[in-house]
């Protein structure tokens, strides 16, 4: 099957990187922004950049989005008119309606969204010590998620919530997405946020109530000082309790002198020395898409990560809680 | 008064322990004793078991009765009782005269808690809440970060005071009657004063899930408690206050601190500084022993120095109290499923 690259942004690098891991038939993108000789797509993949979308959907068979949030609606529409599968970056759109039309018009092609964090190592092992029964009945969740302000200029969209969604609906909703698929249905939520009176910063703290009445302290924020991305989670159930946080040490730590590596511009958070978790997300969805068998997770769990998302997004506003 | 008891007794500062029915009680005698010009006159505590068997362990002098401790003559009392019974002890203590160190929750409820305060004001004595905290190095460096503004404008806290069930060791703290609730009750105050501290200013709005998510069945009080607070300067701070550490956790629990601003985050783990210890004669296995400083032994230093100076202690009743507003109104908020303001809450 042939690949084409849609964005030619951080994600759209990160991608391209784990397609040529695996090997597949990566055949070209298409840039929103530039003439695309000077993207790194060009440069570091050698790849050539298609003058319009619909030229390059009409090389392809797997479409890979990594644009603005806003655009996904209406490039996901044009790939299933064309008949293209689709691999969607997250968050799946910037509305609940949005979301919805997609995943309508993808009823006889592939759509496959990236909620990433599902396939990061340990957090895949901590839901299977979970649903294994470890911690017994999930009960009290706790779910960080803070890196810093997306440093470079192309990538200010971030700050713009009509493209974005927000700090919210980008950052917080994996680990929104992540809580669903521990404890279940979200009943209740109530969340407060604080901006930077001067910069984009910003740091949200979200209280979620589940059916099954566990209950979830999530921390998001783009706020800490560039370079600074950590993320962690403490699962305490009736029968045990599970944490992990990026604070410990990794696999290898090197002191390098001097200390000159400036921050990436989009804080992504790393994993020891196992598989590239996109390259394993994208290794699932391309593996899915080929045999025809079901994703480890549908659009509709996108959709309401995302519906879950803005419901902490308007609690922010109103100061009260909202059922989702 | 007290300068004439201080006389009387070749300058010792006299001190009593009213109930030992709290676990600190234990640590508090070791911290007395080991300040200077003090003198551990005994502890007072009605059930005979339990008081033989604190007396054996300790070697402190028992009294049946808290009538008879303080016939002894005391400069001062740390009230070491049930939550629900801070206000019967601190009634008696403060009519023989005693200066008063009180457990934390103050009380149960707000007017038992405006009761101890007319009552130590009526008698011309001083009440010092419990606070630990406010003395420990981690908490003053994070408190003197955010004064100098090393962080810049806060944007929020993340507060953690998770811990064990206290039940496994004093059966009280799991009875809504003597407790006055569970996990919200026992752990909510510690932070709730340290952000009033570090920022000079109240709490002035409180949402909270309260449940009893981790002994369903087994006990009546809540185990399991979320909190997101708004401090008067605008600052959010979440409180974790859960006794979701099970049983065998290396140590009974955490309290943690992450303190974002604009310029800079801060993160304090208070009891960052201990070993870990694999043992067959541990109480758990693994075990993490502290070798950090006891900020106990400070906080009982000063209340002995606000005796000895005849001033008002650095933590006091006030503190205490809105602490106290503090976990009742989360109780209040989780029952309301809605956000409580405190000015529209009982008690200032």
């Amino acid at each position: 099957m042939r690949i084409g690259i849609a964005g030619a942004g951080t994600m759209a690098e990160v991608h391209a990187a784990a397609w040529r891991s695996l090997g597949a038939n990566l055949v070209g993108y298409v840039s929103l922004r530039s003439a695309g000789t000077d993207d790194a797509l060009a440069k570091r993949f050698e790849l050539r950049a298609r003058a319009s979308y619909a030229d390059l959907l009409q090389e392809i068979d797997i479409i890979d989005i990594c644009t603005p949030t806003s655009q996904h609606r209406s490039m996901v529409l044009e790939a299933a008119a064309a008949g293209k599968h689709v691999i969607c970056e997250k968050p799946i759109a910037t509305t609940v309606e949005d979301a919805q039309v997609m995943i309508d018009a993808c009823r006889n092609v592939r759509l496959f969204v990236g909620m990433v964090v599902r396939f990061f190592p340990q957090y895949r092992s901590a839901r299977q010590l979970v649903a294994a029964g470890h911690i017994g009945t999930p009960g009290v969740l706790r779910l960080k998620r803070v890196s810093y302000v997306p440093q470079r200029a192309p990538d200010s969209w971030y700050f713009d919530e009509s493209i974005s969604g927000g700090m919210i609906v980008d950052l917080m909703s994996h680990d929104i997405d992540y809580a669903r698929w521990l404890a279940g249905e979200i009943e209740r939520v109530y969340a407060v946020r604080t901006n930077a009176k001067t910069g984009a910063a910003q740091y949200v703290q979200a209280v979620l109530r589940f059916r099954n009445g566990a209950m979830a302290l999530l921390e998001g924020g783009w706020a800490y000082p560039p370079g600074i991305f950590r993320t962690s989670f403490d699962l305490a159930g009736s029968e045990g309790l599970i944490e992990w946080c990026s604070d410990q040490p990794p696999p290898i730590t090197s002191f390098r002198s001097p200390a000159t590596e400036a921050a990436a511009s989009v804080g992504l958070p790393t994993s020891g020395l196992a598989e590239d978790p996109y390259t394993s997300e994208i290794r699932h969805a391309f593996e899915c898409i080929q045999s025809g068998t079901a994703f480890d997770v549908t659009p509709q769990d996108a959709l309401e990560a995302l519906r879950i998302s803005l419901a902490v997004k308007r609690s922010t506003e109103t100061g009260q809680p909202i059922e989702p | 008064m007290t300068d004439y008891r201080l006389s009387n007794h070749r300058g010792k500062v006299r001190i009593g322990i009213l109930s030992v029915a709290h676990l600190h009680a234990a640590g508090y005698q070791a911290n007395l004793r080991a300040v200077p010009g003090v003198e551990l006159v005994g502890f007072s505590h009605e059930n005979r078991e339990e008081g033989r068997a604190f007396e054996q362990e300790f070697g402190a002098r028992w009294f049946s009765t808290h009538q008879d401790l303080l016939a002894e003559g005391l400069d001062g009392v740390i009230v070491c009782a049930e939550n629900a019974r801070h206000h019967e002890l601190v009634e008696i203590a403060a009519a023989a005269g005693c200066q008063i160190l009180c457990e934390k929750p103050i009380e149960i409820n707000l007017s038992d808690a405006e009761a101890m305060k007319t009552a130590c004001e009526k008698n011309g004595v001083s009440f010092m809440t419990a606070f630990p905290m406010r003395f420990a190095a981690s908490t003053r460096a994070v408190r003197q970060m955010i004064r100098n503004g090393d962080l810049g404008n806060v944007l929020g806290i993340n507060g953690i005071n998770h811990s064990e069930n206290p039940m496994g060791h004093r059966a009280w703290f799991a009875s809504k009657e003597l407790a006055g609730g569970g996990a919200v009750m026992d752990h909510t105050v510690h932070l709730a004063d340290l952000f009033r501290w570090c920022f000079a200013t109240e709490i002035v709005e409180v949402y909270a899930e309260v449940d009893n998510l981790f002994a369903r069945g087994k006990i009546g009080v809540d185990t399991a408690g979320l909190l997101l607070v708004t401090l008067a300067n605008g600052v959010k701070a979440s409180i974790d206050c859960s006794w979701s550490r099970p049983a065998l956790y290396p140590r009974w629990g955490h309290l943690k601190m992450e303190v974002v601003g604009e310029r800079g985050t801060v993160l304090m783990d208070s009891l960052a500084e201990y070993l870990t210890l694999y043992s067959k004669n541990a109480s758990r296995n693994p075990s993490w022993i502290g070798f950090g400083t006891d900020p106990n032994q400070a906080m009982i230093q000063e209340f002995i120095d606000s005796i000895t100076q005849k001033r008002q202690p650095l933590v006091g009743w006030n503190d205490g109290y809105q602490a106290l507003r503090i976990a009742l109104a989360a109780y209040e908020s989780a029952q309301k499923k809605a956000p409580v303001r405190l000015r529209d809450f009982p008690g200032v």
